[in-house]
């Protein structure tokens, strides 16, 4: 089997997947897709060549599935993305092309002898399951930089692609003039979920975060079926994976959907007034009581 | 014209039952429609009426996808009729061959001009069986899209994204994710429920089909995940004024400190 | 609004007692709809676990065989439970596995069997419905509501469960009073069946119920059980609610203490906790079931308030399916005489009371008087041990005859011969 690897890049940085690519020991290929931009900071990850798939200002990146496709398609590997939106759908098409099994939430991978080996967690979380693969797989991980700086050699040479893309065009773009947020670089992270009465009272807990300098999370329902927060600042299996230092789950029964997102924290702290709620066996801190009267106290009492 | 929502009976990873040497015991899980099902469904429901298309569900999964529970539950979301693909095999299948099941299917349906699905399933929650299943029809794939409108050459796609609200113009076919809160999706009445037990349902025979419906990779050993080395500190908060200090204290020990905040 | 309804019959409530007579019901050529309120049938029941499956088996020869059964019953143990002893009365008999009267079931499954069997006879079976009212025309019951919709029947059979919020919504019947029903607490624990079959002391075919009496209720009126499902144990507590809530026990706690006795953690050893639940279990016995039969309405299984507390057992579903059968029976009758109002299906009401469960409810109509006698659930059960104890202790003094062994046992107990005598008569006239 080839330990050939693509790398798929769309915007946002890839560094840690090429890192992750070459620690299998093949050689690894660039997909840029999106402005030539993106084809140049690809270059400079540790490549071996870019294959660059230019997109307008007005078409996403979603419009260059076919043709990534098919250069996968003529050189099978292993093909790595993050989990962005349009990442997900090129990577999709890609493991379509390949007729491979995509990776989602892998927690070790390793080629010894050619083959794959994958340690993936399961079942939201709770199972891990080692996995041999004898075919190339496609790989959906946390993107990001690389943990070493290895720019200092000269950029990979890239290559225009010409594919023909799907006829797929932007037509109107409103921002929502919300600054982005990025809950994986924060240290402290306050997260709050269904206990929470109301969405007026979101300043309590924003208030506590700002007490305790941290940034402001939640779970699932509250960013996606009630809208009270933004979706980048949900924490979960299909939202943000996150590691901070401390991590305090306000009104927040932990479900094991919820807890895969958050596990890697060094402390967590539960205020919850149920007591059988899962969070509550996975905290350091346990404090088992009414939000609404342990949320304000330590407001108070934080210096 | 047909728009086909694909969607899957499946239960919460939440209820399944997980033995100390890592097996995965499904008997006591209950299967369901899921809330993205659901969404997916209305918002096809409304899309279907405004271009007189037929609205068609395809559930793909194991032998239990089409029980008469599996197919009313969905039919009576206001579904036309249902086509179903259940096989043993398709039991614990992963995206990949989900979505091959479903390409294969949508292409033994004729005549889609839209694939919708929910923003994820509940089982897996990996949220790429719609990606791979464009790639496999070879159709525009998006997903998140919160709103859509369907005229005879062009669909008009909005996606609430992370700092922005996007519209996009595309032709079909095209594979669409429905984002999880893109429409409000009622619990069905008594009439609905009362419809679905007449509507049609169809079966297909996974061997109609070529391919090798397999595992893609096989599985070595599986083990419960390592169990989180917490402390699990209780701190009563009769006096909540008590907890807060010794919570700070606690923190503070850890080595936690609260100046230079932000 | 008098147009020509939608169903002859609506059935509420896919239990056992809603899906046997929908079955029925659909079996005799009716048109039949059985809606349920949770996702499934049986997603929002819970029992003991060990059903009389006699009357199923008249209405599917084939229930051992095809029906999701656990295990069939040939040991019964009656246990005697105090603080750090215990004393059993075990018995073991193959004719009873021969038999096959007493099973094991889940709800979960056994529920949606029946609803699946119902829906094969040509009944309409819909989940997901919460019926908010019956309609009324004419002063008859002439149908259901829920959210937006109505949907009009003939007749309507209630198999709401053991609160019947629906009878009482129509004022039809009154909440039960506290003391003819308990709180039922239970939980249930997985376990290898090889396991299971070694410590209970079963074969693979066989299943133990076990019934405890005494300290696992600390006084208050009920008695607690484990049952054997295949791979799986069910413990529960049933504790009277009025003897509850006057001597202001806590049900989760009496069920923790249940549960670490050493007669039963030994069995639990190893474990893993299944699920857990609470339910309302009627046990006023025919003293609560009052009126079952109205115009266009029939009331069957925990709906009708039917349960008899055997003083062992508390039986609910034997009488859910007796009920529901003869309820199938009457509204057939009715709807071929075209008559449905309450005279029309009186049938109903006496078909069952010609049941062996019918007779069996008030044979057992003064048990509920009995048992609330205190005495049962503390003193009896230290005084056996005490005897045992006696026999059984070498120490040095010289062995006593039994007689004058249980004599000194019964000095030192609360009790008095008279009590003794007294309890034993009425308990032999009421059970």
């Amino acid at each position: 089997m080839s330990r050939l690897s693509h790398v798929i890049a769309a915007g946002r940085p890839v560094g840690r997947l090429v890192e992750r690519a070459r620690a299998l020991g093949g050689p690894v290929l660039g997909l840029a897709v999106g402005p030539a931009q993106v084809a140049d900071e690809l270059a400079r990850t540790g490549v071996e060549r870019v294959f660059w798939f230019e997109t307008g200002p007005d078409t996403p990146v979603e419009a260059q599935a076919l043709g990534l496709a098919e250069l996968v398609a003529n050189r099978p590997g292993h093909v790595w993305a993050g989990r962005t939106a349009g990442e997900r759908v090129l990577l999709g098409a890609a493991a379509a092309a390949l007729g491979a099994p995509v990776l989602t939430d892998t927690v070790d991978l390793a080629a010894p002898d050619g083959r794959l080996v994958a340690r993936q967690a399961v079942l939201a979380g709770r199972v891990w399951q080692t996995v041999t693969f004898d075919r190339p797989v496609a790989i959906l991980l946390e993107g990001g930089s690389a943990e070493s700086d290895d720019s200092a050699g000269p950029p990979a040479p890239v290559e225009p692609m010409a594919a023909q893309p799907y006829a797929l065009r932007q037509t109107d773009w409103r921002p929502t003039g919300r600054a982005p947020v990025d809950l994986k670089a924060a240290r402290r992270v306050v997260a709050v979920g269904r206990g929470l009465k109301a969405e007026s009272d979101l300043g309590l807990i924003e208030a506590l975060a700002r007490a305790l300098g941290a940034e402001l999370a939640c779970s699932r329902p509250l960013a996606e079926g009630l809208g009270w927060l933004p979706k980048d600042r949900y924490v979960g299996v299909s939202g943000q994976q996150i590691a901070p230092q401390l991590y305090c789950a306000v009104g927040l029964s932990g479900q094991a959907q919820h807890l895969a997102g958050a596990r890697a924290a060094e402390i967590i702290v539960a205020i919850n007034s149920d007591q059988q709620a899962p969070i509550m066996s996975e905290a350091d801190y346990i404090l088992c009581g009414d939000l609404y009267q342990v949320v304000p106290a330590l407001i108070k009492a934080l210096p | 014209m047909r728009i086909v929502v694909a969607h899957k009976w499946a239960a919460d990873p939440q209820e399944a039952i997980v033995t100390s040497d890592g097996r995965i015991d499904q008997s006591r899980a209950q299967p369901c429609l899921s809330e993205y099902d659901a969404v997916a469904i209305a918002l096809a429901r409304g899309l279907a009426d405004s271009v007189g298309a037929e609205l068609v569900g395809l559930s793909v999964g194991g032998p239990e996808a089409a029980s008469p529970l599996a197919t009313k539950t969905a039919l009576a979301r206001g579904l036309d009729s249902i086509l179903v693909l259940a096989d043993q095999a398709l039991a614990s299948a992963d995206s990949t061959t989900t979505a091959q099941a479903l390409a294969a299917a949508v292409t033994e349906l004729g005549d889609v001009a839209l694939v919708l699905t929910g923003d994820c399933s509940i089982d897996r929650g990996a949220r790429m069986t719609p990606a791979v299943l464009g790639g496999l029809l070879g159709w525009v794939t998006l997903t998140e899209v919160s709103a859509l409108s369907l005229d005879r050459t062009s669909l008009t796609v909005e996606r609430e994204l992370e700092h922005g609200r996007q519209t996009l113009v595309l032709s079909p076919p095209a594979v669409l994710a429905v984002a999880a809160g893109a429409v409000e999706a009622p619990a069905p009445g008594m009439r609905d429920v009362l419809a679905a037990a007449r509507k049609p349902v169809r079966q297909l025979a996974l061997d109609q089909f070529d391919g090798d419906w397999g595992p893609l990779g096989q599985v070595q050993d599986r083990t419960l995940a390592p169990a989180p080395d917490r402390r699990g500190i209780v701190i009563a908060t009769t006096d909540p004024t008590a907890a807060a200090a010794e919570l700070i204290a606690r923190l503070e020990r850890d080595g936690l400190t609260w100046a230079g905040r932000p | 609004m008098t147009g020509q309804p939608d169903f002859d019959v609506i059935v509420v409530g896919a239990g056992l007692a809603g899906a046997v007579a929908a079955h029925q019901l659909a079996q005799a050529g009716l048109n039949v709809a059985l809606l349920e309120r949770g996702s499934q049938a049986g997603s929002k029941n819970l029992s003991g676990g060990v059903l009389q499956c006699q009357g199923l088996k008249t209405v599917f020869p084939d229930f051992l065989d095809q029906a999701p059964v656990e295990r069939v019953i040939d040991r019964q143990q009656l246990c005697f439970l105090n603080q750090s002893s215990h004393v059993t009365l075990d018995y073991a008999d193959q004719r009873l596995r021969q038999a096959g009267s007493a099973v094991t079931v889940r709800r979960a499954r056994l529920d949606p069997w029946l609803a699946e069997r119902a829906e094969a006879a040509g009944a309409i079976v819909m989940t997901g419905i919460r019926v908010d009212a019956l309609l009324r025309q004419d002063g008859q019951i002439a149908g259901v509501t829920a959210g937006a919709d109505e949907l009009r029947s003939r007749v309507v059979v209630l198999a709401d469960g053991a609160n019947s919020f629906l009878s009482r919504l129509a004022g039809l019947r009154r909440a039960p009073a506290r003391h003819q029903q308990a709180v039922g607490v239970k939980a249930t624990f997985k376990l290898p069946a090889e396991t299971i079959e070694e410590r209970c002391q079963i074969d693979p075919a066989g299943g133990l119920a076990l019934t405890m009496v005494g300290d696992c209720t600390q006084g208050v009126a009920g008695g607690g059980f484990l049952y054997t499902n295949r791979d799986s144990l069910s413990v529960g507590l049933v504790l009277n609610l009025g003897e509850l809530v006057r001597r202001g026990g806590d049900s989760s706690l009496l069920f923790e203490r249940l549960l670490a006795h050493p007669l039963i953690s030994r069995l639990l050893r190893d474990s893993q906790l299944l699920e857990y639940g609470c339910h309302l279990v009627n046990e006023g016995g025919l003293a609560m079931v009052g009126r079952t039969v109205f115009d266009g309405l029939v009331l069957v299984g925990d709906a009708a308030g039917l349960t008899i507390n055997t003083g062992l057992t508390i039986r609910g579903m034997d009488l859910a399916v007796s009920s529901a059968l003869a309820a199938a029976a009457g509204v057939t009758r009715a709807i071929a005489a075209d008559d449905t109002s309450a005279a029309g299906l009186k049938e109903c009401r006496d078909a069952f009371d010609r049941s062996a469960a019918g007779q069996d409810l008030r044979l057992f109509a003064q048990a509920p008087a009995f048992l609330a006698n205190e005495r049962l659930y503390g003193p009896y059960g230290e005084l056996l041990a005490d005897l045992m104890f006696g026999l059984h202790h070498l120490d040095l003094s010289p062995r006593r005859h039994l007689l004058a062994q249980a004599r000194r046992s019964l000095r030192r107990s609360p009790l008095s011969l008279g009590r003794l005598l007294l309890d034993g008569l009425k308990g032999a006239r009421a059970l």
